[in-house]
């Protein structure tokens, strides 16, 4: 429950109007040539960082929007954007 | 007789909670018992006469009324069917009904309560060992103890009539504790025009000085200062008080969350509360510490504020003479207070050898009442009651036993510091105070008053009025000069008061319990220490003392003591045990909530029950199963074959996509190709998650450039909008989605008369040639209604599914069933809908697949388009890897051997010498008059004619057996939906 977002468009809210979309691991890869294995990996495997991730978040009860997030995974709180570094 | 006297409450106290006037019954253990409002069960059984409370978890003792604030399970009781209720906590309403836990017999008599005396043979950690080994005695061990042991009886079928609210308020600053400092710190920070929420635990404000006639503030009674106190509170607009709302947790941000029990006159019973505040000030004072000796658990012994509250707050004198056994004034105040209220006390025991108020030590004298000083209760006497006590000096080497009904005992006072704890604050033992006082604070936590040592109320009104001072700083406010005045005023006050350091009373520790709720007692933890544990968390763990329901409150400072001072260096610093939420046992039900169920109804849910609807729940919806007696539905059936049905369809989920980029998200989402379509004509389009595995279909229409009309199942339209942005997040695409599901209703006219009802509600021409199968009309009924007309033919006959304005529906509805009397226009619901599309072999996504079933093992494959990999379609790379994957359950038809055998029932395995699949639909065909059905099954059973044994619940091993067949069963060529 600790855990509140900030909407790019809503603003400040509690994480319960939220969906996790899991981390950004950036754009689809191209389907050409994808070997199962790759495909996989994009699709399934987690990186599960100790530490800020990026991640996607839909902010289901409220706009609707998704947007990427940082959150800290260790203490369970997003960090604002001029801390990441 | 007895009780009888006891049932009389003193009624003109000033400090009464109760109404004396306004009497209520509930009952107890098959007696009617008066009390009145104002009343927990705990004070009006108290007041009643009932004396025991229950049986403890391990040995069965029987015990009493000890604190009031719920911070042990004695009083936990069964009350209106909820088990493991606090007694304590739960105000008293008319007709309640009470019954006690963990007896077997009466709780005066309990068959069970010989386990008392095999107290020998439960040593600490003796669960973890006597049953270990042999390991085959184990689960019959387990046995026993499971029926001996835990508290409460669960009542799986019963129903709570509960009502249950949530509320999630933010606020600038919250404040924990409604007692003088909390309340002095609410008014402060309101002062500077902030928002301020103040919880307390208890029904009302003023903590321990509420029920407090004798000392003074300024001249004026404490109950009268708090009651003033509390008024302006009230009085102040931007504080939200909550009381009876004790505080479960707090969680980074200055997070809170606790729950609320309301009144009858509030709109709930129960309420979960979760608070957003910029900062928090703890003000949640203090507890008694129990004092250890023999048999401190014996009914009749309770804590100082417990029996100062039953007599000033509930008007109940606990008894006709008593004992007190403290070590700190608000002893000898109760002791006093006691006294005039005409119950003997014979002494006053009092663990400090200095230190007294004066003033109580000369208003005992003059009451005549003694006061031992350096003496404490050694042992408690009487069986299923206190009889009477042995009173020592501190080494035990001098003894007195005195008779009494009540002996109030205390070893002094400890500070509630789980909040503290919980927000990431760091404790340290004080010597001067004998408190863990709270040393590092986390930004934006406050915390004063008791908790921090202070006593004299002067002091707990300026602390109080800094931290909350503070707390508006935390919020932004620059308030230095205020700040500064305010922590000069506290320094002049008086500062922490000498705490008592009292460990326990002489003796070897046995039935000196630590901990009620897990039967642990001083030698429980010298035993453990004997075994080289040394840490309290340890001994916490192996013992299980402090993890009851009551979890740390009271044995959370005794036995970090009780080890300090077994310890071979007693001037160790006791070090305190960890502390978690929730901080107070919370009912479940403030999680789960009030009934959620939100059931949707469509436009046409009112006609279809006077038609005889039969309407069930299916995802969010009710939708008419059947309209008849037949659970088949063969007349509904029938009448699909030959003549005419309707169908209520609106709860298929509808959805305008449209912009420039429109096409490109059609692409990355469905698995066909969307660049592909012909304006106004239907297309059946599949979607899958990324394993390739299928999880909706629907029909997409290109209504104009850029323009499309998409429908999904039922189940999938809640998610269909979050599904589409999800999967072109990185696109930066220009489309937008409307969803219309609850815009638009659909009606489903099907049946090979079915073109002349809609010819007899519209003009425009619906010929084959000019409406043909597979396209899309917009079309007016009666000349003005605006519908949108779709030849479809999931059923497998000539049909049309009209989407209209939800706000058209009646009308429509009323208008084709008009034109279709005259022809025998039948209402069809799900039932007939399933089994008429099953035999066209059409498949229901959930019903023929599921969490693994691929696009290629429904035999849908030929709907994913291959030669797209630039649309990065989702589920496109696995759709590839899977095309011709081995060993997948694939979909066939299958009829009966015995075609005049039943159909057999949805969801039975297919076997042979293991599991093979299962059957996913099956029905009776009135088509092909015999049973037929879809099942998933082994890739290596899906040819023509191989013979599948089916299993199904109770047959006792005897299987059924059925044949593979092509599908579709009916109308193969798909000639009758194109007439
Ligand atoms: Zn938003």
């Amino acid at each position: 429950m600790a855990l509140s977002l900030t909407c790019p468009i809503c603003g400040l809210r509690n994480g319960y109007e939220f969906r996790f979309g899991g981390a950004d691991k950036g754009p689809r890869p191209l389907e050409e040539g994808l070997t199962p294995a790759q495909w996989c990996a994009y699709a399934h495997l987690n990186t599960c960082v100790a530490g800020v991730q990026l991640e996607w978040w839909n902010h289901k009860d409220g706009c609707g929007t998704w947007f990427v997030a940082r959150r800290d995974t260790r203490s369970n709180r997003e960090v604002p954007k001029e801390d990441v570094q | 007789m007895k009780r009888n006297l006891l049932m009389n409450r003193l009624e003109h106290l000033p400090t009464l909670r109760i109404q004396p006037r306004q009497t209520l019954t509930i009952r107890y253990n098959g007696k009617n018992l008066r009390g009145y409002a104002g009343d927990t069960v705990a004070s009006l059984l108290y007041g009643c006469g009932e004396r025991i409370f229950s049986r403890s978890l391990k040995y069965r003792r029987p015990r009493g009324l000890y604190s009031l604030d719920g911070e042990c399970s004695n009083a936990m009781m069964s009350v209106d069917g909820w088990p493991n209720t606090n007694a304590e906590t739960t105000p008293a309403r008319h007709g309640m009904v009470v019954t006690p836990q963990n007896v077997v017999g009466s709780l005066e008599w309990d068959p069970m309560g010989w386990m008392d005396h095999l107290a020998f043979v439960m040593p600490a950690g003796f669960y973890y060992k006597l049953f270990h080994k042999p390991a085959r005695l184990w689960p019959l061990a387990i046995k026993g103890i499971r029926q001996a042991a835990g508290l409460g009886k669960l009542q799986p079928e019963a129903t709570f009539d509960c009502r249950c609210d949530a509320i999630y308020p933010n606020t600038d600053v919250c404040v924990v504790g409604g007692g003088p400092a909390g309340m002095s710190a609410a008014l402060a920070a309101a002062e500077n025009g902030l928002r301020v929420v103040l919880l307390e635990a208890r029904p009302h404000l003023g903590g321990f000085c509420d029920y407090r006639v004798r000392a003074e503030k300024g001249g004026m009674p404490l109950y009268q200062w708090v009651g003033a106190l509390a008024d302006e509170v009230r009085a102040t607009e931007n504080i939200r008080v909550l009381t009876h709302a004790p505080v479960v947790g707090v969680y980074p941000d200055q997070r809170i969350t606790a729950f609320q029990r309301g009144s009858a006159a509030d709109v709930f019973d129960l309420r979960y509360i979760e608070i957003a505040a910029t900062s928090v000030v703890v003000a949640t004072g203090c507890i008694e510490r129990p004092l250890l000796f023999a048999s401190n658990d014996r009914p009749g012994i309770m804590q100082i504020g417990c029996a100062h509250r039953l007599l000033h707050t509930y008007g109940i004198r606990p008894a006709a003479n008593a004992v007190f056994s403290v070590a700190h004034d608000l002893g000898l105040e109760a002791a006093i207070d006691m006294h005039d209220q005409g119950v003997t006390v014979h002494c006053v025991a009092d663990a400090r050898e200095d230190g007294q108020d004066p003033q109580m030590l000369s208003a005992l004298a003059q009451r005549g009442i003694p006061h031992w000083r350096g003496w404490v209760a050694q042992v408690a006497h009487g069986r299923r009651q206190l009889r009477g006590v042995t009173l020592s000096n501190l080494t035990g080497t001098f003894k007195k036993r005195i008779g009494c009904e009540l002996l109030v005992a205390s070893a002094g006072l400890t500070p509630l510091t789980g909040l503290v704890t919980l927000a990431g604050g760091a404790l340290a033992f004080d010597h001067h105070t004998g408190f863990f006082l709270p040393q590092r604070l986390p930004p934006a936590v406050q915390v004063c008053g008791r908790i921090r040592g202070l006593h004299d109320p002067s002091s707990l009104s300026a602390d109080g009025t800094l931290a909350g001072l503070r707390a508006a700083a935390d919020c932004g406010l620059n308030l230095n000069r205020e700040i500064a005045r305010a922590e000069a005023a506290g320094a002049a006050a008086p500062g922490a008061v000498r705490g008592s350091k009292l460990a326990m009373a002489p003796g070897k520790g046995g039935k000196a319990f630590l901990c009620f709720d897990e039967d642990g007692t001083v030698k429980h933890v010298q035993q453990a220490m004997a075994q080289g544990f040394d840490v309290p968390e340890l001994i916490k763990r192996f013992t299980s003392i402090g993890t009851g329901p009551g979890q740390g409150g009271m044995p959370g400072h005794n036995l970090p003591l009780v080890v300090a001072h077994s310890q071979a260096s007693p001037d160790s610093d006791p070090q305190p045990t960890t502390i978690r939420p929730p901080l107070v046992a919370t009912p479940i039900a403030a999680y789960a909530g009030g009934k959620h169920d939100m059931a949707k109804r469509t436009p046409m849910h009112a006609e279809q029950l006077t038609a005889g609807g039969r309407m069930e729940r299916v995802g969010e919806w009710y939708r008419a199963r059947r309209f008849g007696a037949d659970p088949g539905a063969q007349d509904e059936i029938i009448g699909v074959r030959t003549n005419v049905g309707l169908l209520d369809a609106s709860t298929l989920g509808k959805f305008r996509i449209f912009g420039p980029d429109a096409v490109k998200a059609l692409q990355r989402v469905y698995v066909g190709d969307m660049t592909r379509t012909v304006p106004f004509r239907t297309k059946y389009a599949a979607m899958c998650n990324e394993d390739g595995c299928v999880i909706d279909d629907g029909v997409v229409i290109q209504t104009g450039e850029n323009d499309y009309y998409i429908t999904t199942s039922t189940g999938r339209a809640g998610q269909t909008v979050e599904w589409f942005r999800y999967h072109t997040r990185y696109d930066s695409w220009d489309y937008h989605m409307v969803n219309l599901t609850d815009a638009f209703g659909v009606i489903n006219i099907a049946g090979p008369n079915a073109r002349q009802v809609l010819a007899a509600v519209t003009d425009a021409d619906i010929s084959n040639e000019a409406f043909a199968f597979s396209t899309c009309r917009d079309l007016l009924l009666r000349g003005d209604v605006p519908v949108r007309a779709m030849r479809l033919g999931f059923v497998g006959e000539l049909s049309y599914e009209l989407h209209v304005p939800a706000s058209y529906m009646a009308a429509v509805w009323q208008m084709v069933e008009t034109a279709g009397q005259s022809l025998g226009i039948v209402h069809f619901g799900l039932e007939a809908q399933s089994t008429l599309r099953m035999e066209k072999g059409h498949v229901i996504l959930g019903s023929e697949s599921e969490q693994r079933t691929t696009l290629h093992d429904i035999g849908l494959g030929f709907l994913w388009c291959r030669t797209k990999p630039e649309a990065k379609t989702v589920g496109g790379a696995a759709l590839r890897h899977t095309a011709d994957q081995p060993g997948r359950l694939k979909l066939v038809g299958f009829k009966m051997e015995d075609p005049r055998s039943r159909a057999p029932r949805d969801g039975s395995p297919i076997v042979d010498a293991r599991i093979r699949g299962y059957v996913c639909t099956a029905r009776f065909s009135h088509a092909l008059q015999e049973p037929v059905g879809m099942a998933l099954v082994d890739d290596d059973l899906v040819r023509p004619n191989t013979r599948l044994g089916i299993y199904e619940d109770g047959c006792n091993g005897t299987l059924r057996h059925a044949m593979v067949v092509p599908m579709p069963f009916y109308d193969p060529k798909g000639l009758r939906m194109r007439m």
